[in-house]
């Protein structure tokens, strides 16, 4: 629209390119020490490329054994991260199948048939006013009362929980789209409602339930309130197992850390890509739409 | 055999026809059924422990008083007045929080809403620019809060840089002084969250009619006038709705403070949420946090409407 200077042409690169680093910078130093041996963790002045780059930090997380006998010095990580990385995937997995089945449910009533009543969304939102750690405490003594700390099917229910008012907020966005008009002219082909709405209006949203589940695995993966607080020892995410590198000779072990966090994050860089368009409609509660 | 088919099919598809809008007292069952499951698994999981939280926030209950929770001693508001004016580590919890979305939003909204207005036109490699920029969201927080703990330690890149700029040696302490320790979990939050605003922004400067702004650049007016005057109206409900957003989120802050300072040197971090995890977590005073989950509810929705009520006005007025 406006005819820029090249001076301010090459200020606006420099600002984009300025940008750029300092986005990158902090998920670079993490990529970068998870290749570090022990002797680059605590140097001053800091090592930012590795100049004895190693693997050793990725075996030590899942393949301790063949560390065995290697030159570094032996530190010893308390398991391997397959558990964990395991748990993560069972528990995202299971919760969001769970949140979008039954938020989907849920949408398509309150969307076609108000269920719930007028002031459902706005309960909704207000549900994500509440400091979640107010509701861990008493959680954690329900759980404990029904023996479900620790166990798969206590955080299961707990994410399923919590991201089903997101599931519902953004399926509804995008069940409210569709127009009836396409529902009402199946039925008068001699379909039942519900019917119509499996055979005509869930296809049409298919791609948008895909962008819903990827973007409810995302937040299940990241989470972490949760998994601290309503997991004894036994069952730990990989959100948790980050906090347990520490030795009482090297102190926190960075190497691990950086590496089980390089690993965890790969799924989620992943799927946040695929779902790039619908990022801005799932955090904003489907307020916001491309 | 026609004539009965298209006769049943008739009943069928006017019986059907209603189940499209239906009126309420004939179709409470159906859209009931719809949201069964999603509520069984809301009201056990979500609401039974708030309503829980409720009842306990009236007693004074604790794992170890002896009696189980239901029979808790009632104390009626004893726990909330206790927190408003007798708790100054509580109070000073929620100002700190207060203080860290305040500035947070506004960095976030200021720093997203400039990067929008860079990308406002188009440029080369900007769909990569723009894929590196939002690469922190997609970051798991705990790891981008430890990134940040690596990287403001003593022995740090941030130190060597400031090192570099300064001149002479001067290492700041970051994380273990209770001056400086709130800077990194302030960076954290802003460097994860400030893409959502971006995009959002962006969003919401690519819905902008073209023709207003072409005419109005046609018609003269600089880039600042432009937008002041044009811009700016029309994208304050984007701004409004990231501002609102964004702030309930922070409120809620607890990964970066309990990775990076566990509370801080002391509690100089204590957030709201490290407040309450301690109380209840470590000093089991399950009353005491339920109360105290209610205030910090009280607190964002007044917040909230205190942010939405000057600004409704305002568009109000302006039509």
């Amino acid at each position: 629209m406006y005819q820029s200077s090249t001076l301010l042409r090459m200020l606006k690169w420099l600002a984009v390119i300025a940008a750029m680093c300092f986005a990158l910078f902090p998920i670079f130093w993490m990529v970068s020490t998870s290749f570090k041996p022990i002797q680059e963790w605590s140097t001053y002045p800091p090592v930012w490329i590795p100049r004895q780059p190693t693997l050793e930090n990725y075996l030590a997380l899942l393949n301790p054994a063949a560390l065995a006998g290697s030159h570094s010095i032996d530190y010893k990580v308390a398991e391997t991260a397959w558990r964990p990385l395991l748990n993560s995937l069972i528990i995202s997995t299971s919760a969001t199948f769970f949140s979008v089945c039954f938020g989907t449910l849920a949408a398509y009533g309150v969307s076609r048939y108000k269920s719930g009543g007028e002031s459902y969304p706005m309960f909704v939102l207000t549900v994500r006013m509440f400091p979640p750690i107010a509701v861990a405490v008493p959680m954690l003594v329900m759980y404990s009362f029904l023996h479900l700390t620790g166990t798969y099917v206590g955080l299961v229910l707990a994410y399923t929980a919590f991201t089903l008012p997101l599931s519902i907020w953004m399926i509804r966005s995008f069940i409210d789209e569709i127009p009836r008009e396409i529902e009402e002219a199946a039925v008068v082909y001699g379909l039942s409602s519900i019917r119509a709405f499996w055979r005509v209006t869930f296809p049409l949203i298919r791609g948008a339930l895909v962008a819903t589940a990827l973007f409810i695995y995302i937040l299940n993966w990241s989470e972490f309130l949760f998994a601290l607080s309503l997991t004894n020892g036994a069952l730990t995410t990989v959100t948790v197992q980050v906090s347990n590198y520490f030795s009482a000779s090297s102190g926190q072990l960075y190497g691990p850390q950086a590496a089980l966090g390089t690993l965890s994050t790969i799924p989620v860089i992943f799927f946040g890509y695929l779902i790039q368009r619908h990022l801005v409609r799932g955090l904003t509660f489907g307020a916001i739409k491309r | 055999m026609k004539a009965t088919v298209a006769a049943n099919s008739t009943r069928n598809v006017e019986a059907q026809a209603e189940g499209i809008r239906p009126t309420l007292v004939q179709h409470i069952p159906f859209a009931v059924w719809l949201i069964v499951p999603a509520e069984i698994v809301l009201l056990s999981v979500v609401v039974f422990p708030t309503l829980m939280s409720l009842w306990l926030s009236l007693t004074s209950w604790t794992p170890t008083s002896g009696v189980n929770w239901w029979q808790a001693e009632f104390q009626w508001l004893a726990n909330y007045v206790q927190l408003l004016f007798g708790d100054e580590r509580f109070r000073a919890a929620l100002l700190r929080t207060l203080l860290i979305v305040v500035v947070g939003v506004a960095a976030e909204i200021s720093i997203g809403l400039s990067l929008a207005l860079l990308f406002f036109d188009d440029f080369p490699w900007k769909k990569i620019a723009i894929s590196a920029i939002i690469l922190p969201m997609m970051i798991v927080p705990v790891d981008a809060a430890n990134a940040f703990f690596m990287l403001f330690r003593d022995v740090g890149p941030v130190n060597q840089l400031v090192r570099i700029l300064v001149g002479h040696p001067v290492r700041f302490a970051w994380l273990s002084d209770s001056n400086l320790a709130i800077v990194p979990i302030l960076l954290v939050e802003i460097w994860q969250w400030t893409p959502l605003m971006f995009l959002m922004l962006l969003t919401g400067l690519m819905a902008l009619p073209q023709n207003q702004l072409r005419a109005a650049v046609a018609l003269g007016a600089s880039r600042w006038q432009l937008f002041r005057r044009i811009i700016l109206p029309l994208i304050a409900p984007v701004v409004v709705l990231s501002l609102v957003i964004r702030s309930v989120e922070i409120f809620k802050i607890f990964d970066p403070v309990y990775i990076l300072t566990r509370g801080g040197p002391g509690t100089s971090t204590e957030t709201l949420s490290m407040w309450m995890y301690d109380n209840g977590f470590v000093y089991f005073r399950i009353a005491y946090v339920a109360a105290a989950g209610f205030l910090v509810l009280l607190v964002v929705l007044a917040y909230v409407l205190l942010i939405l009520r000057p600004l409704s006005r305002r568009t109000a007025a302006e039509r």
